[in-house]
């Protein structure tokens, strides 16, 4: 007797698939997988949402109203306030929907002023004072390399007020660091696009990896029959078009 | 067509790299080759900082923020750091502020069911769920637990929990683990969770946003990160639990050479082009 969880597991290695099945060109088979994909995880979200509610407010508020209204009542105010989020679809009541977003927007503000200054600033800055001389010369020569390219990159970007070099004089010495400065910028962000781009393969041949390991190599005979159609839908595609 | 167009057009085609590509993902799968590997000092940083500085019966919180597509990268390196915290008898309680923690965590307790065998629901661990609410719940969940939810994922009551009567707030945890595949997350758990109470954070990222959320390891608003199925797979390695992780890094490396061949051969024709085309316009 084949269960549920073998035709989902062939479901899934075949839906993996005719995922990867696009990289090669568009079919009938990749667009059943992206619009069952959009289908489920949309109805998934707005499932795990309602039970988000569910399990916050509605349960509790049913099964023991007394303790829910002496310690939890103030759940009911953003419950209100997500109401009035529906309002946007009335021509006479979108207004309403304004509170509800107008909330959300000082919680939001609030909440990241109280932190972001020490968080994401001074934090920050702080972490780029380091010592330039000291007995370890690599942990130095990555201090210097650390604090040149922050203060290269934060030159890079200054597009306000910038010395300028006038023609047929010697350029000054403000005018040089700037230089000097701009395009130790200019590298660093080279260096840092470069790591970005290394770890972005990373992770998209790591999902590779893990999508063959975990779905196509364990339902190998789904996943061949899965190619078989994605094959003969690439050729009848083709054949169509001529 | 000259020599260096026509293989540059042969080379160029993208489904020659895609097969490749596959090529070298599958064959040191099916035949591995067992490239050594070696323990980074970022990854022996974070075995040594959870060996010192957690005792036993610890308490740890895990934020699951990842989808299921993510869970090549960051499912083993949670796999091991559950196996390293449980080895030390910590008591871990997760949750998600993403709605695709909840799957991903049921995945994950799955691929991990014998490091659970032996751990009791409530006692030794406790899954609270999706709590909606992005960084607004990140700072109430840090203030109080059980003001934030009254119940867990499963539906039973927090008071009735043994784990949640000895835990509530953000500095009744000892570290807190950020598995996540979005930056946003890292910053909210550094802004609520570590600028206000000093709780030490730990990051288990993506590779691709690791660059990211690396000043915040710098500014040592983290004790420290692991990086995708590379720091996964030497976690793997040191807690003795080999996995999905180790697996993957033949694979990893055929592939990456393959990139790198590519790039290399890009270059060559780039600059063969040029100085053909140079030669062309003297004549």
């Amino acid at each position: 007797m084949i269960g549920w969880d073998v035709i989902g597991a062939w479901l899934c290695a075949a839906m993996v698939v005719w995922i990867y099945s696009f990289v090669y060109r568009d079919n009938v088979f990749y667009k059943i997988a992206e619009h069952m994909f959009v289908g489920t995880a949309a109805g998934y979200s707005i499932a795990l949402a309602l039970d988000s509610l569910n399990r916050v407010l509605v349960s509790p508020a049913v099964r023991s109203p007394h303790t829910f209204w002496s310690a939890s009542w103030h759940y009911v105010i953003p419950a209100i306030l997500g109401v009035l989020m529906f309002t946007k679809y009335s021509k006479k009541y979108y207004w309403l929907a304004r509170y509800a977003v107008a909330v959300n927007i000082a919680v939001g503000s609030g909440l990241a002023l109280r932190t972001v200054p020490i968080a994401n600033i001074v934090r920050q800055i702080t972490a780029t004072i380091v010592p330039l001389w000291g007995s370890d010369p690599v942990k130095t020569l990555n201090n210097w390399i650390l604090v040149l390219i922050t203060l290269g990159g934060l030159t890079y970007f200054i597009f306000t007020t910038f010395p300028k070099k006038a023609e047929g004089v010697k350029p000054s010495l403000t005018y040089l660091v700037y230089r000097g400065l701009y395009y130790i910028g200019i590298y660093g962000m080279m260096v840092g696009f470069g790591a970005l781009f290394a770890n972005t393969i990373m992770t998209r041949v790591g999902f590779l990896i893990s999508v063959y390991l975990i779905y196509i190599q364990p339902q190998a005979l789904a996943s061949a029959i899965a190619a078989v159609l994605t094959a003969a839908a690439i050729i009848l595609g083709i054949l169509r078009k001529r | 067509m000259s020599g260096v167009s026509y293989i540059e057009k042969i080379l160029g085609s993208r489904e020659l790299l895609y097969t490749l590509l596959l090529l070298s993902v599958i064959l040191p799968i099916i035949h591995p080759l067992g490239i050594p590997i070696e323990v980074s000092k970022r990854t022996r940083d974070v075995y040594s900082y959870i060996e010192t500085n957690l005792r036993q019966e610890c308490h740890v919180y895990i934020e699951v923020y990842y989808e299921v597509a993510a869970r090549g990268e960051l499912e083993p390196n949670l796999i091991a750091l559950t196996k390293h915290l449980f080895d030390k008898n910590c008591k871990i309680v997760y949750g998600s502020l993403s709605a695709f923690g909840v799957i991903a965590f049921s995945l994950f307790r799955s691929m991990a069911s014998d490091l659970f065998e032996d751990k009791v629901y409530g006692r030794d661990y406790v899954y609270l769920g999706y709590i909606a609410g992005g960084e607004a719940a990140a700072a109430s969940l840090a203030r109080s637990i059980k003001g934030t939810i009254s119940v867990d994922n499963f539906g039973n009551r927090l008071e009735d929990l043994p784990l949640m009567k000895e835990v509530d707030k953000a500095t009744d945890f000892n570290l807190v683990v950020i598995a996540s595949s979005g930056t946003d997350v890292f910053a909210y758990y550094v802004r609520q969770w570590h600028t206000p109470y000093n709780v030490p954070l730990l990051f288990a990222a993506l590779s691709v946003i690791a660059p990211s959320i690396e000043p915040f390891v710098g500014a040592k608003q983290a004790v420290g990160m692991l990086v995708g199925q590379r720091s996964a797979a030497e976690y793997e390695v040191l807690v003795g639990r080999l996995g999905l992780g180790i697996a993957s890094m033949d694979a990893q490396s055929t592939s990456h050479m393959l990139i790198v061949a590519f790039i290399g051969i890009g270059n060559i024709l780039y600059w063969g082009k040029r100085l053909s085309s140079r030669r062309g316009g003297g004549k």
